[in-house]
């Protein structure tokens, strides 16, 4: 194709920010994960200076990781969902079933926690297939399918053993390699305990970083975030729209049994009420905090952890400076409040002024 | 651009394209009532009519979103069968939607090659080769004259013009058999619906692409396109070459009827000009 005659359209060029508080936002809208990041460094100042120094220590960081790994580990795949322009309220509940199956297998037939691990995380799997299927061909808002798959799976975990915990037993290297006890005072941080005490966190890390490679750096992230943006101008494209949806609604389910199961494995004990009700609302927040709008067609799974980690400093740093256990709830709303609003003008100013 | 330098569509030029008794119903609106219309190659067909006429259903059929209730498409002699718009792309039909299908949230690289991307192997992982698709589409958008602040900057903050430049663009980038532009200079100031133009004066003369433009109205597209058909409630009213009609005898048969009848009429009256 030879160059047309036409003279190339006058460069239309990008607007020099003038006031403080927009070159702010603007930096705000460029580094969202950098952000949130600032964020959680002020908050453990502030807790380490308010608990006289007991914040940052291994034993105390064993418990805010250990909530920061299962939170994270839901919030980016739910992440993934937001920015398809989907949601999945159900999570809380598989994580609760696939660990309980996982025990149940163990306790009654002495299926190896190994086995029942995969059996249990294909089940989650298994679940998000369900409820992206029924929210992609049936056309049922994925903030009702997931809401009636809460309830169904809720249902389904009290009653197989009448609400019982289940102890689960101990097998290495499979506690070793999941989830080992928390972090004792007697400890050394470089003994074998100290290291895998941490291991859930670890895994969260690790999972959360290769589902950032895939959003950012493969076709399948790519598709994901079109069909978020714009659903019927991916599709015109060729790209999967409804498949996209039901393959990340299969991650988030995957991502939510495989976080119950290290829970689990921590604890040595499957609670049918693991997953408490605040579970998913809590990763949603932790979610948007990091930085994920629930617009579609955008959104940091990082963030999503440091949100998480956000998330469950507020929720022990401040029981541990002496706040009553139900106050974090109280910043912690006023926080995901905060953070939309923030999230929508930084958006609305990014357009405007198409920077 | 120059019309008097592109020779007419040779008469023995090969039909690519035969859209035969296409009609196409949505629950009790009927948009389209056995509509025919083929393509030669190589040809710059405009497909014109109001709103409602079935111009978008029939392009929709065509590129495969959506699928006829009766007839037959034949592409490069063989009746095809499209379920999808992959099958539709499969056989190298092209389209550009009103709607540009551009991704707001992605860049204009990452547009450029949605659905094509290239990758490389890093670790055993299939990844996307950014820096290759950053360096094609700069080249490409260059080659075309197309001007753009940055290709990595979002579609969402491009101009109406520039997204529609980065829309043919992409079309283009697939050499395509037959390329589809629906209502191309729809959001388009004057500048940019020259570039527009210019970019579909050199399709018309390589000959290499056939080309569907649907339009409103043809005054903008005349110089451009060898056929006019129009439609109308759901028909194809009238089939002309702009080489034996003129402009002006054109508008004002489309003007004279809008009833099948007068149309029919009106159009006997010129029917020596018609293909």
């Amino acid at each position: 194709m030879p160059p047309t005659e036409t003279k190339p359209a006058k460069k239309t060029g990008v607007k020099v920010p003038h006031t403080m508080t927009e070159r702010l936002l603007i930096l705000l809208s460029r580094y969202r994960e950098a952000s949130i990041a600032v964020v959680a460094i002020v908050l453990v100042i502030y807790f380490q200076f308010g608990s006289d120094g007991g914040f940052l220590s291994p034993q105390f960081m064993s418990v805010v990781l250990r909530d920061t790994g299962r939170l994270g580990l839901i919030a980016a795949a739910e992440v993934m969902l937001m920015i398809t322009g989907e949601i999945d309220l159900s999570l809380s509940a598989i994580f609760s079933i696939a660990p309980y199956v996982m025990a149940l297998l163990s306790v009654t037939y002495g299926v190896p926690l190994a086995v029942g691990a995969l059996i249990g995380v294909l089940i989650g799997i298994l679940v998000g297939a369900i409820n992206g299927i029924i929210t992609v061909r049936f056309k049922v808002p994925s903030l009702i399918t997931t809401v009636g798959m809460l309830f169904f799976l809720q249902g389904i975990v009290v009653s197989i053993y009448n609400s019982q915990p289940i102890v689960a037993p101990v097998e290495q290297p499979f506690n070793a390699i999941f989830g080992q006890s928390l972090y004792q005072p007697s400890d050394a941080l470089l003994s074998w305990h100290g290291i895998t005490a941490f291991t859930p966190f670890l895994w969260a890390a690790v999972l959360v970083l290769v589902l950032a490679l895939v959003l950012n750096r493969t076709t399948f992230g790519l598709h994901t975030i079109a069909t978020g943006s714009n659903i019927i101008g991916a599709r015109e494209i060729g790209v999967r729209t409804d498949r996209m949806k039901i393959y990340n609604f299969m991650i988030a389910g995957g991502f939510a049994a495989f976080a119950g199961i290290i829970n689990t494995a921590q604890f040595t004990s499957a609670d049918p009420q693991a997953g408490s009700p605040f579970l998913t609302p809590q990763a949603i927040a932790a979610a948007v905090i990091g930085g994920t709008s629930l617009l579609g067609g955008s959104g940091t799974v990082i963030g999503a952890l440091i949100g998480a980690f956000v998330v469950a400093s507020l929720n022990n740093g401040l029981v541990m400076i002496g706040a009553q256990a139900t106050v974090s709830d109280i910043y912690l709303g006023a926080a995901i409040i905060a953070a939309m609003i923030l999230s929508i003008q930084v958006d609305r100013l990014r357009t405007r002024r198409r920077v | 651009m120059n019309t008097q330098d592109i020779p007419p569509l040779s008469k023995d030029s090969p039909v690519v394209l035969e859209m035969s008794n296409i009609s196409k119903s949505f629950g009790a609106v009927t948009a389209l009532v056995d509509v025919s219309i083929k393509l030669r190659q190589g040809e710059v067909l405009a497909l014109v009519g109001d709103n409602g006429a079935g111009k978008s259903t029939l392009i929709k059929i065509l590129s495969g979103f959506h699928q006829p209730d009766t007839g037959t498409i034949v592409s490069q002699g063989k009746e095809v069968r499209f379920a999808s718009p992959r099958d539709a792309r499969a056989q190298g039909i092209e389209t550009v939607y009103q709607d540009l299908a551009l991704i707001g949230d992605l860049s204009v690289f990452h547009n450029m090659f949605l659905g094509r991307e290239y990758h490389k192997r890093f670790l055993g992982l299939n990844l996307l080769d950014n820096r290759k698709m950053r360096e094609q589409a700069q080249l490409y958008l260059d080659t075309l004259g197309i001007s753009i602040p940055s290709v990595n900057s979002t579609v969402d903050l491009l101009s109406g013009g520039q997204r529609q430049c980065i829309a043919v663009a992409r079309s283009i980038y697939s050499s395509p058999k037959i390329l589809v532009l629906d209502e191309p200079l729809a959001a388009l100031g004057v500048r940019e619906s020259a570039h527009v133009l210019g970019l579909i004066q050199n399709l018309r003369q390589q000959r290499q692409v056939s080309v569907i433009l649907i339009v409103h109205n043809y005054n903008q597209i005349f110089e451009v396109c060898d056929r006019i058909n129009f439609l109308h409630s759901g028909e194809v009213a009238l089939d002309a070459s702009t080489a034996d009609t003129s402009e002006e005898e054109l508008i004002r048969i489309v003007k004279s009827g809008l009833g099948r009848k007068a149309i029919d009429a009106a159009a006997a009256e010129v029917r020596p000009g018609l293909v």
